[in-house]
């Protein structure tokens, strides 16, 4: 047994074996591999891996977590969180970037920090086709006309996109033949819709 | 052989148990129930009780030492107190300081 002791020399990942329960508070400037059970508080600058065996009842705060196995705890990352198949999560994440694959099982809040409004105001990249008939999102929009499924016909996507921040604004109604055609002359319309539609003028204006 | 290592930055303020080998090159304060074997290497600071089948000592141990089998202080160790196992074996060159009792009832 000397021997295999001698062998497992530098390390730089601490593996918590499967028969394993630690419980209390665990701090550290490596990886951690969690193969068994911890309880308490874990406190990394590196990565947490929680493979599928493995339970981790505890805060996590750490650089980067991949979890594929259970996870009842919130977990902030400086980094990144991900969740992989076979990871169940119950608690909070609190990470600029959070990857949650297919199959995995997740129930709490996500916070990633700052989070911009998606705006609106590039229409090269933006078809139609984006936005779902979604027809009163428009509340968002200051001005008047909220529930005009008539007016945004014309050109939703086009005025809508200067005057409504949100993509929701994007309305398009249901009336498909309109837009096809405003999205190519869309790129100069800048004239066009207000001769359309005065209310998009308007709209625009509010922005 | 052993499957779980407890690197040497990582500091653990608590509870471990387990049914497996055990090898510490880090810091643990605390409780250590093993029911196999215990390996303290050069770098492991332990202040724990300690309570396992096999222990070896490479480090510095603080904390009370109950094996059911063997405790072996290896050299450069140092262990501050009380070993309670049948068999004992201490290095040349190891550093220790407490009671050995190798009459253990378990």
């Amino acid at each position: 047994m000397a021997i295999q002791a001698k062998e497992i020399e530098q390390v730089d990942n601490t593996i918590v074996g499967e028969s394993i329960l630690i419980n209390g508070k665990l701090e550290g400037d490596e990886d951690l591999t969690v193969r068994g059970r911890v309880e308490g508080a874990i406190t990394l600058t590196k990565t947490l891996i929680v493979e599928p065996s493995g339970v981790v009842k505890a805060n996590a705060a750490v650089r980067n977590a991949i979890i594929s196995g259970v996870v009842v705890g919130n977990i902030s990352a400086s980094e990144s969180v991900h969740l992989t198949r076979e990871g169940r999560m119950v608690g909070d994440i609190n990470s600029p970037r959070v990857i949650i694959v297919e199959g995995a099982a997740f129930r709490g809040r996500i916070d990633m920090g700052e989070v911009e409004e998606p705006r609106i105001q590039e229409r090269t990249a933006r078809p139609q086709s984006v936005a779902p008939a979604r027809p009163a999102m428009v509340p968002v929009r200051p001005a008047p006309p909220p529930a005009r499924p008539p007016a945004p016909p014309p050109r939703p996507p086009v005025v809508v996109r200067p005057a409504a921040p949100p993509k929701p604004v994007e309305v398009k109604p249901p009336a498909p033949p309109p837009p096809p055609p405003k999205p190519a002359a869309a790129e100069e319309r800048a004239p066009m819709p207000t001769a359309l539609a005065k209310r998009k003028v308007v709209v625009k204006r509010k922005k | 052989m052993a499957n779980t290592v407890i690197g040497s930055s990582i500091i653990i303020d608590g509870e471990i148990s387990g049914d497996e080998d055990l090898v510490i090159q880090g810091t643990v304060k605390g409780k250590i129930s093993v029911k196999e074997s215990l390996f303290v290497e050069g770098s492991g600071l332990v202040e724990a009780d300690i309570s396992t089948q096999n222990v070896e000592i490479a480090g510095k141990v603080t904390g009370n030492i109950l094996a059911t089998d063997k405790v072996e202080l290896k050299t450069d160790c140092r262990v501050v107190g009380d070993i309670k196992a049948p068999r004992i074996l201490i290095a040349d060159g190891a550093s220790f300081k407490g009671n050995v009792d190798m009459d253990v009832e378990r």
